[in-house]
């Protein structure tokens, strides 16, 4: 199975979104988690855990799939 | 007849909005997926009949859980009136779902709820600038009235320039008209061959990302956000988030409730019930009867069929009322999306996720309203997992006959057997997971999203109504389906096979049939007709299972109940050893007749049959491992342990080498 990324910039802006699942990436989308999305980690997760973001002010839980969490990377 | 559903995302108010027109007391709470089915009620306004519905909630016309799949199918076949409720804290993401349902030409309004709270935070909405691309209106859902205002529907003409752009790239490439593509663009295939569907698919990132590019450019100039507030965010949290904290404050009230409902408070209003049901209901009756009956089978019907089937479990009526206070309080506050997130890791490692959460906790309510809930999983493997694991989950129901027999055999300890139940039931449940997981349903896609609530302070007024739907709920319970069923019951324990009265019940036609199905339960200790005759009942509705108890044993109370139980000369009697084994299957097989016709109709024939024998099978060994332990002790149960542990070992290789034999020679995974 393939990783899950999303890359910001160094203002944490979203810069890229690769999920494995497309289903899963669709809806993260449909939730406003777009291209251009300043996007804030609350939890500070690491690879494996169940993630905790902040993006469009409201407050998110994510994990993408089984084998992973999601990895937020600072590009 | 008119329809107007109520639709918009998961958790903005919309069933408090139809409890509020249509004068209903519908399941609400502050999490997401608490409506899992179309509920509609037939409200008149001026002669004219409209039939209201509230969906389940969703985020968009491609569905992504099962009760997703549900609305959407409601909203495209609706030929009337829809209204979109909306939360104000997030309007951005509810105005996604408006945008597509303007790309389908499809009739609605905007309602914004929950506007008070957003405007506290020093937010606000510029509504006539909204009511240039939309027909909305800010409400607040409690308060709402259904009058003519909710039916003035303005058509408002809105420009989607960017759906011209893709949809000329989508021509490029397949022959469709506007409508065909549109339609497809919003998850309706039919008629799309798999490469055309694909190319759809493909443009569907550029779409969402176009779409939001113009809800943005509305949300500009029409609300004004504080820069620091997040919508769902609380002080709390840095506490609550922490899961060692979360869990083990979960299990402490838990168990203090418990405690509070059925040792502290509960047998004090009981007690007082049981007196003014005594006074004002059956002695009075009981007096009339024997004054004025001259038969005695038609006094003890009554007193026992009838007075004592209500008597024993009605008087249970005030712990059920405090045990949904609990639950209602959970729900509203806004907690279960937190413990939602802080279990997802370790339910993630059983092959379940963080909302199976919701699914347990509210199945220590009904096995079968949690049943039904399963449906917001996003995974179809998921959703039978849940809905299998789910009767395990101790619910309230079972609760009298805990009390009752753990009070006859265990004195003080009665607490103690009672919390033991509980894990044990939830402990089973996990395992069983963990084994469904390893054997034949395999969890493939695991995700979890999950919008959290702010954490809310209670409205009483709210949990008041929620308790007293309950109370009237179980009530109703009582006196359709206990009593008509204790009827039947004492009718059987009190006719013979010249179907004449009789009042040894040891020749009725009901024990007579028990006591050849007896034997079968001897290895677990509950080899007596009374005993096997209440479990049978009980499959039924576990309320039964303590009015089967009470006609059996001619008790009209339940402390007479509980004395006769520990007596020899009883028809239904127990030792410790087989009262022990007794809740233990109580605890474990099947929760009811309802309960298993919603599994029929969430996971099928197959996986309901499946469930029912494992429940049984469950049922059986597990008391036979407590009887047997109880008996021969300890070294008998860690010989009884290291055998199941080996068995379910041998069942997970097996099940694991014939799926391997299947793939090398199906061919599907290749394909």
């Amino acid at each position: 199975m393939s990783l899950s990324e999303v890359k910001l910039n160094t203002d944490c802006v979203v810069k890229e979104i690769n999920i494995a699942d497309e289903k899963t990436k669709i809806r993260l989308m449909e939730l406003g988690l777009i291209l251009g999305t300043k996007l804030r980690v609350e939890n500070k997760s690491v690879l494996k855990q169940t993630m905790l973001v902040v993006f469009n002010s409201s407050v998110f839980t994510i994990k993408t799939d089984v084998a992973n969490g999601i990895i937020i990377n600072y590009a | 007849m008119r329809k107007l559903l109520l639709i918009g995302n998961p958790n903005v108010g919309k069933t408090t909005l139809f409890n509020s027109l249509t004068k209903s007391h519908e399941h609400t709470g502050n999490f997401h997926g608490v409506t899992v089915e179309e509920k509609g009620k037939l409200v008149n306004l001026d002669g004219e009949g409209w039939y209201i519905v509230d969906l389940p909630g969703l985020y968009s016309l491609l569905p992504f859980s099962f009760e997703e799949e549900i609305s959407k199918n409601a909203i495209l076949n609706n030929k009337d009136l829809n209204l979109v409720v909306c939360d104000a804290s997030s309007l951005r993401r509810n105005l996604y779902l408006c945008l597509q349902l303007k790309e389908l030409n499809i009739n609605f309004k905007i309602l914004i709820n929950n506007y008070s709270y957003f405007k506290k935070h020093n937010n606000s909405i510029n509504i006539s600038e909204l009511n240039r691309f939309f027909d909305a209106e800010i409400v607040d859902a409690k308060k709402c009235r259904f009058d003519k205002n909710f039916l003035k529907f303005k058509k408002i003409g809105l420009n989607l320039t960017y759906l011209a752009q893709i949809l000329a790239k989508i021509k490029e490439k397949i022959k469709k008209s506007d409508s065909e593509i549109i339609a497809a663009l919003n998850g309706n295939f039919a008629g799309f061959n798999p490469q055309e569907t694909d190319i759809i698919k493909a443009e569907l990132p550029a779409l969402i990302q176009a779409r939001y590019n113009f809800i943005d450019s509305i949300i500009k100039s029409v609300v004004v956000l504080n820069k620091n507030y997040v919508y769902g965010k609380s002080k709390l949290d840095k506490i609550l988030l922490k899961p060692p904290i979360m869990f083990a404050g979960f299990l402490a009230v838990f168990f203090a409730s418990i405690y509070f409902i059925f040792f502290l408070i509960g047998p004090f209003l009981s007690d007082t019930l049981v007196g003014i049901l005594n006074f004002l209901l059956i002695s009075p009756i009981n007096n009339f009867l024997y004054s004025a009956a001259n038969n005695i089978w038609i006094i003890q019907f009554f007193s026992e069929g009838v007075f004592s089937s209500i008597n024993t479990v009605l008087t249970f009526l005030p712990q059920v009322c405090l045990l949904f206070l609990f639950l209602t309080i959970l729900e509203d506050s806004g907690l279960i999306s937190r413990m939602a997130y802080v279990m997802d890791d370790f339910l993630t490692k059983l092959g379940l996720n963080g909302k199976a959460i919701y699914i347990i906790l509210m199945g220590l309510g009904c096995n079968t309203m949690s049943t039904l809930i399963s449906r917001n999983m996003s995974e179809k493997n998921l959703k039978i997992k849940c809905a299998l694991i789910n009767p395990f989950v101790s619910c309230m129901a079972r609760l009298p006959v805990y009390v009752l027999v753990a009070s006859a055999f265990f004195g003080n300890l009665t607490y103690f057997v009672v919390v033991g139940l509980y894990l044990l039931g939830l402990l089973i449940a996990l395992i069983m997971a963990l084994i469904l997981n390893k054997t034949i349903l395999k969890t493939k896609s695991n995700n979890m999203l999950l919008e959290f609530p702010p954490l809310r302070n209670l409205d009483i007024k709210h949990i008041g109504v929620v308790v007293k739907t309950n109370a009237v709920d179980f009530t109703k319970r009582v006196f359709g389906v206990v009593v008509s069923v204790g009827v039947i019951v004492w009718i059987l324990t009190h006719t013979n096979f010249k179907f004449a009265y009789t009042q040894q019940i040891s020749e009725s036609i009901m024990f007579f049939l028990a006591d050849k199905i007896a034997p079968l339960f001897a290895p677990i200790g509950l080899n007596s007709a009374g005993v096997v005759c209440a479990l049978i009942v009980g499959i039924m509705a576990k309320e039964l299972v303590v009015s089967t108890l009470s006609i059996t044993n001619n008790a009209q109370t339940n402390s007479a109940l509980i004395s006769s139980l520990t007596l020899a000369a009883s028809p239904v009697h127990f030792t410790s050893a087989s009262a022990v084994s007794f809740l233990v299957f109580i605890l474990l097989y099947c929760p009811c007749i309802s309960n298993i016709a919603v599994l029929r109709k969430e996971v099928g024939g197959f996986y309901t049959a499946f469930s029912i024998v494992s429940q049984l099978t469950i049922a059986y060994l597990t008391s036979f491992v407590f009887y047997q332990s109880i008996l021969h002790g300890i070294k008998f149960a860690a010989i009884a342990l290291i055998i199941i542990f080996v068995i379910l070992l041998s069942i997970i290789y097996l099940t694991k080498r014939i799926k391997q034999h299947k793939c090398l020679t199906c061919n599907k995974c290749k394909r």
